[in-house]
């Protein structure tokens, strides 16, 4: 039988799991969220946890920031396994404290980073390739597929940017999402919020159709160069971006 | 001339696309209670056809112009159809861009009309209304208009994030061939001033400049030594190679049939040494070997020269012996840094650690150990694999391989 300990998806939920886990001495064959679809040889527990809402103050202290950070990274991301490559890695961070990070021949350590990159990487290019519609009302709306979790990465930037706009942001995918009223965003289940998208701003179309005549415009015809465009653009972005949507 | 916005935007646009500065990173400037802020890192929103980053929204206020530059196409005798933005289009197109996240900011150059400083004060004018009127605070990269007095440089410097002026070409004789009505001296004089005067309120992210390359007839060692002193003297913060484009016939110019992009990309490379792995050009070029060898980047070159000086322990070797390495980076050198410190490093360490192993393998002991039998250690051998290697990597460079 395999230990499959099961957690809610919280955060800190599995960070205290994580800890009460190495504290009892556990070691478990996976770490798992409670929805997850059990094979014959699962043997699922519910370990009842208390949440521990210091633990992140604690870690920083301890591991430092940059670990931390990649961390929580790794939770956002879509990696199979990611619950027990961060029991692994917090393990070590108790041995190494602040140098797990420079450990990278344990590869819990390596892994964590490279994963946490890639997180951090695509939720730095939505903040880009993220297109709003004007709605009627004066909203703006933009639907997105990412592949990691980054909705929160990137409502963080734009309630900065556009503080006195009001926006929707939704994870088709996730089907979540993110609300700003012009003080504070929140993350809510698609379905909490009736939302008409069909009905757009007077000047909508306008705009869009001059996005791409500029878009047209300013690729330079003698340096044509698909797989260039590709690398730094790949196509899983393009069917929310007005730009390309025709070329898919 | 009465003309709607969508065909101004397509006239103005295309005019402006020849500049390849497109970058909107090193400022920080915050969202005032208005719109938009900039980000320190810069964001690509888009990529054009061309595997060009789009950033910002590129345009001239108009490509009308009272110059008449060989190279370009909007050189007074061109025979094409000019436009201009009011200032207010300007920013209705700027605001509802960035409102959509189509764009990081504005980018505004302009063609020259009537004087330097008449052409100055409108690109002022207009992004006085985007800043005062509008409240934006994204990025702005504006061009310096050459021979504009200094009481402007300063107006405009104060409102953007950016400032530049492009030195064009390499050499001054290549300026008073293609472009008569520039002098390299008022380029100077611009990029002197924006040094003089960068801080947190001018011109934050500091200014840049670009060399067309491939119009005249100058060597690249000509080039990287212009590059050079640009950085030393007006501490630059980019200069862009832009591969040169036919757009007009003149008995002047070459003939090109495709624009050297591999001359160009070599150049960039290049460029990096210089400002990042501790290279000087005189290590790279000199007048028995003045330009970059095509088949391989000039990193790769050096080392194959200087074989002598490989192959390098990576647990022992200097944080700057390091760099010399090709296939190890700023990113990967500073990993092996502080990862030796907490451990021997062995070969299989390194490809986690960054470094690109199909081009470091040859260069490189890993605690005492050469990738395979030390006979391979000849210069042939290595280039061959080498050159073999860097074919695969690009269709543009096979294309143009295929010239030579």
């Amino acid at each position: 039988m395999y230990r499959i300990y099961v957690y809610d998806g919280n955060y800190i939920a599995l960070l205290s799991l994580i800890l009460e886990l190495i504290k009892r001495n556990i070691k478990p064959d996976n770490i798992k969220m409670d929805d997850y679809e059990a094979s014959l040889f699962d043997e699922v527990i519910n370990l009842q946890v208390d949440l521990d809402m210091d633990i992140l103050k604690k870690m920083k202290k301890s591991f430092g920031s940059y670990a931390i950070n990649a961390m929580y990274y790794v939770y956002l991301s879509e990696e199979d396994n990611k619950e027990l490559l961060l029991y692994y890695f917090f393990l070590n961070a108790l041995k190494y404290h602040k140098d797990i990070t420079f450990r990278r021949d344990l590869k819990c350590v390596s892994e964590v980073l490279r994963i946490s990159q890639y997180v951090m990487h695509e939720g730095h290019r939505m903040k880009g390739f993220l297109r709003f519609k004007e709605l009627e009302n004066k909203v703006l709306y933009a639907e997105m597929e990412p592949t990691n979790d980054v909705i929160m990465l990137v409502s963080h930037h734009f309630q900065k940017r556009l503080k006195n706009e009001y926006f929707i942001i939704k994870d088709v995918k996730r089907r979540i999402l993110s609300i700003y009223d012009k003080k504070k965003f929140v993350i809510v289940p698609e379905n909490s919020f009736i939302l008409d998208t069909d009905v757009l701003s007077d000047e909508e179309r306008e705009m869009e159709e001059l996005w791409k005549i500029f878009y047209r415009t300013i690729g330079i015809v003698e340096r044509k160069n698909d797989r260039c465009r590709m690398n730094f653009m790949p196509k899983k972005y393009w069917k929310h971006m007005l730009e390309v949507e025709d070329e898919l | 001339m009465d003309m709607n916005l969508q065909e101004k935007l397509k006239i103005l646009a295309d005019s402006a696309k020849y500049d390849a500065s497109c970058s909107s990173s090193g400022s920080k400037r915050s969202n005032k209670d208005g719109i938009g802020n900039a980000a320190e890192s810069g964001i690509c929103h888009s990529f054009a056809s061309d595997g060009r980053c789009i950033s910002l929204l590129k345009i001239l206020l108009t490509n009308a112009c009272i110059y008449d530059c060989k190279y370009c196409l909007n050189r007074k005798s061109n025979n094409i159809k000019r436009a201009m933005f009011t200032p207010e289009e300007v920013c209705q197109i700027t605001i509802n861009f960035y409102r959509r996240n189509y764009i990081e900011g504005l980018f505004l150059s302009s063609g020259i009309i009537k004087s330097p400083d008449y052409t100055m004060e409108q690109l002022i004018k207009t992004i006085e209304l985007l800043r005062n009127k509008y409240h934006f605070n994204g990025y702005i990269h504006a061009k310096a208009i050459p021979g504009a007095s200094d009481s402007l440089l300063k107006r405009l410097g104060s409102l953007v994030d950016r400032l530049s002026a492009n030195v064009e070409l390499p050499t001054e004789n290549g300026l008073k061939l293609l472009a008569p009505n520039k002098e390299s001296k008022k380029v100077n004089e611009i990029m002197n001033y924006v040094k003089n005067n960068q801080s947190r309120k001018y011109a934050p992210a500091g200014q840049s400049t670009q060399m067309i390359i491939g119009a005249t007839k100058e060597r690249d060692l000509d080039i990287m030594s212009k590059s050079s002193s640009l950085y030393d003297k007006y501490k630059l913060k980019r200069v862009f190679y832009s591969a040169y484009v036919p757009v007009n016939k003149d008995s002047m110019l070459p003939s090109l049939v495709r624009p050297p992009l591999t001359r160009e990309n070599r150049l960039y490379q290049a460029d990096w040494l210089l400002r990042f792995y501790n290279f000087k050009v005189s290590d790279l070029l000199n007048d028995d070997n003045p330009n970059f060898n095509i088949l391989v980047d000039p990193k790769t070159d050096w080392a194959l020269r200087h074989l002598k000086e490989f192959p390098k322990e990576i647990n022992k070797c200097s944080y700057y012996d390091l760099l010399k390495i090709p296939g190890i980076g700023v990113k990967s050198a500073k990993r092996i840094i502080t990862s030796r410190r907490n451990f021997t490093i062995h070969m299989e360490d390194l490809k986690r650690l960054g470094v690109v192993m199909k081009r470091a393998k040859y260069f490189i002991l890993c605690d005492g150990k050469y990738f395979a039998n030390s006979s391979v250690f000849k210069k042939n051998f290595i280039e061959a694999n080498l050159v073999l290697e860097e074919k695969d990597m690009s269709i543009v460079n096979r294309e143009q391989l295929r010239l030579f």
